[in-house]
């Protein structure tokens, strides 16, 4: 019986090693043999080929001149632009509306719960181009640009921020590592102290009171200056500071109120998740609510949430792609500009796999990695 | 007899009568203004909605252009064109169809949906529902296509709501045996096996939709030898189903991983082999589990069907904005996302009820 068992596995997984490399084998002739039937030539030389098209809006520096690889790097860049900044404020706002959700006050129950519902209901393509519809709709043109905050404009043409430059001098620089040196030290021998005696001492606040008094001196003696560019509205247009299209506006803010709307809910089932005894037992030993907060309830919070919260931010990565619909030009726009203008469509959608393979990977392997950090440790 | 018990009985004779201070839930008046800090909260939404709401209902209701549906009632109006909404909603739901036989596509959406809402009792949940679905889309092809005494309509003419209904419900009916089986593997103890499954899910979860569809779209074309190609829409449907087996297997994996291990040891004991032990102990008990998992996947899968539109198929969107190219009409966009938003929202929003359902039921069962 046991040999019965053990060849019927060595039979079934040899054939489907043999299944799997014929449809390999097929595939592969059947691709060289309709590339060459068409005449499009394999190969990696076009990367060095000028681009000769145009990225309306980099963060990176970009030239049509320049070559293939570099529109591919200044891609990259825009979608790990959009994803930051949609990771970020999903997660602050997802905080909000996921705490808004268990208020008592039915007002913001209710408005937040409206929120989640869209999200999590409408596919975030339609949600992007009724943004961009409705900016076309509701906005006035330029040269009455909206002006709802000092110093933000919106209007047709996009929305234009204040542009803050720092320039850093290189002995704050250094000022700043060496700072933040000291305090993690600090750290390391509060803690080493802690686990010796039991009694915590300071250390930290000091380092962090010291290393506040030097960067700021350092700051007046370097000279460092910040200079804010404000937008202005000019005749016909909004003028200076940071401005930014309606296409990544729209990108921006429709994936926000996408992916918050799913933050949202981690983060209720996450405080769900604290039973009503972790507090009583907190509060029972004398902690105020502050403390509570901070060493019982939040690492169990973080604990629940981490998880669900990884795949969610390498969801973002993914659904930066849809930029597509409204035309933004991120990584995969251009990657299929290129294969567009060169149809070299194999590499090309084989550098957009590998490229979001790799991305995909890191970012879960870092999340991964700080998820291990909070889990419990068991013995 | 216990005392509590003793009390129990002897209140419902009315033989003691306990006096109980009177529990009131808080009112929604101290709920919204009992703190200084929800007071403040409700003072914030109350003025927002004061700032929005009168403008968004003169726009959505007031103002609005309803009927007759033609051009010059949505020039005379202010606020939104719901006529055009009425004007093209053939058009938007059944897309590029021809228009002599759209009573064909509507046909294969009322039947899709009414099988669906027929799915959703608990009582016509056995082995004739499974033969029913198969039936249904057997005809709905049929409807869709036609032959067989019906005009002939290829798929490239297909359009709107039929294809979203259409790729979700057989996309997800393929998917999900498919992810059972990925799922079983990935777990499995033949080496080759799980390496496989492993290799297959990471992928396909690792990349976007978007690239999965350019893939289909793009490349199949160019591996497979001309003859062998399936058209454009069976190609968007086997990228949707290998997708959304891909992210359903990794739920099962988890309600498998859920079974305790004396279910597959009492299985054994028992004498059954490893598919029956699957099929009657393991996976009814880990696909209980992760109902709300699978519920969550699932809506993600319908949504994502609007996606297809890159890939040149007519699906709801695609052929709206196909109706506002038309130069007669003011072309209200946002009024038109509005609508097809509000078809997907429904399917989704009904789908999650029928989900919470199913995990309430579940959830008394034990």
């Amino acid at each position: 019986m046991l040999t019965y068992a053990r060849h019927r596995a060595i039979v079934l997984q040899g054939a489907l090693i043999a299944a799997v490399s014929v449809g390999a084998y097929v595939l592969v002739t059947g691709t060289a043999a309709n590339l060459s039937a068409r005449g499009i030539p394999l190969g990696f030389g076009f990367l060095f080929a000028p681009a000769n098209f145009s990225i309306s809006e980099t963060l990176l520096p970009f030239k049509p001149q320049d070559p293939n690889w570099w529109a591919i790097v200044v891609g990259i860049a825009n979608t790990l632009f959009v994803s930051a900044v949609v990771i970020s404020a999903s997660s602050i706002l997802g905080l909000l509306v996921g705490i808004g959700r268990l208020s008592g006050n039915p007002l913001v129950a209710g408005a937040t719960r409206v929120w989640v519902e869209i999200a999590r209901n409408t596919p975030v393509l339609i949600l992007l181009i009724f943004v961009y519809a409705l900016w076309w709709k509701i906005l006035p043109t330029a040269s009455e640009a909206a002006n709802p905050l000092p110093g933000v404009y919106l209007s047709m043409r996009g929305l234009a921020l204040p542009l803050v430059d720092i320039a850093w001098p290189p002995a704050l620089v250094m000022t700043l590592i060496t700072c933040a040196a000291a305090v993690w030290a600090a750290r390391g021998l509060a803690v080493r102290r802690q686990e010796a005696s039991g009694h915590r001492p300071a250390y930290v606040t000091v380092a962090v009171a010291a290393s506040i008094a030097t960067l700021a001196a350092t700051a007046v003696l370097s000279g460092v200056s910040a200079t804010v560019e404000w937008p202005r509205l000019g005749r016909t247009n909004v003028i200076g500071g940071l401005q930014l299209t309606p296409e990544l506006t729209t990108i921006l803010v429709g994936l926000t109120i996408y992916t918050t709307g799913f933050i949202a809910e981690i983060v209720r089932g996450g405080i769900l998740a604290i039973g009503k005894g972790q507090w009583e037992a907190a509060r029972s030993l004398g902690l105020t609510q502050g403390r509570i907060l901070r060493l019982v309830v939040v690492p169990q919070t973080l604990r629940v949430v981490l998880p669900p919260l990884t795949s969610q931010y390498v969801n973002v990565v993914k659904n930066s792609t849809l930029a597509i619909a409204v035309g933004y030009q991120d990584f995969m726009t251009i990657v299929g500009t290129i294969i567009n203008k060169t149809s070299h469509a194999v590499e090309g959608i084989a550098i957009i796999l590998g490229i979001f393979l790799i991305l995909n990977l890191l970012l879960s392997g870092a999340l991964n990695w700080v998820n291990r950090r909070m889990a419990i440790v068991e013995r | 007899m216990t005392d509590a018990a003793s009390i129990a009985s002897s209140r419902k004779a009315g033989a003691v009568e306990v006096e109980r201070p009177p529990v009131r839930p808080p009112g929604i008046i101290s709920r919204m203004f009992g703190t200084p800090l929800n007071a403040a909260l409700s003072a914030v939404f109350l003025g927002g909605l004061l700032w929005i709401l009168p403008g968004l209902l003169r726009w959505l209701v007031f103002d609005a252009a309803f009927l007759p549906a033609e051009p010059r009632t949505c020039q005379a109006a202010a606020g939104a064109c719901w006529s055009f909404v009425f004007a093209k909603s053939s058009q938007i739901l059944f897309g590029i169809y021809p228009p002599d036989e759209r009573w064909r596509p509507g046909l294969a959406c009322v039947l899709i949906l009414v099988l669906l809402g027929w799915s959703v009792r608990p009582t016509s949940w056995n082995g004739r529902l499974f033969l029913l679905w198969a039936a249904t889309l057997v005809l709905v092809i049929w409807i869709m296509a036609g032959g067989y005494g019906l005009p002939f309509v290829p798929t490239s003419s297909w359009g709107g709501l039929p294809v979203t209904l259409i790729l979700t419900v057989v996309a997800i009916g393929i998917a999900f045996p498919l992810s059972i089986l990925l799922a079983l593997g990935r777990r499995s103890e033949m080496p080759v096996v799980s390496v496989m499954c492993v290799l297959f899910i990471e992928t396909v979860r690792g990349l976007p939709l978007l690239s999965i569809l350019f893939v289909a779209s793009i490349m199949l074309p160019l591996f497979v030898p001309e003859a062998l190609l399936p058209d454009k829409f069976v190609r968007a449907l086997i990228a949707l189903t290998l997708f959304a087996s891909a992210y359903l297997a990794e739920v099962i994996r988890g309600g498998l991983q859920a079974v305790p291990r004396g279910q597959y040891e009492g299985a054994k004991a028992l004498g059954l082999g490893y598919w029956r032990m699957q099929r009657l102990v393991i996976l009814p008990q880990a696909i209980r589990i992760v109902i709300p998992a699978l519920a969550n996947t699932i809506i993600v899968m319908i949504k994502n069907t609007s996606l297809v539109l890159v890939v040149g198929l007519f699906d709801l969107i695609s052929s709206g904005k196909a109706a506002l190219a038309d130069p007669a009409w003011p072309s209200p966009s946002a009024e038109t996302y509005l609508f097809i938003g509000a078809i997907y929202f429904t399917l989704a929003f009904s789908f999650a009820r029928f989900a919470d359902f199913l995990e309430r039921r579940n959830k008394t069962g034990h």
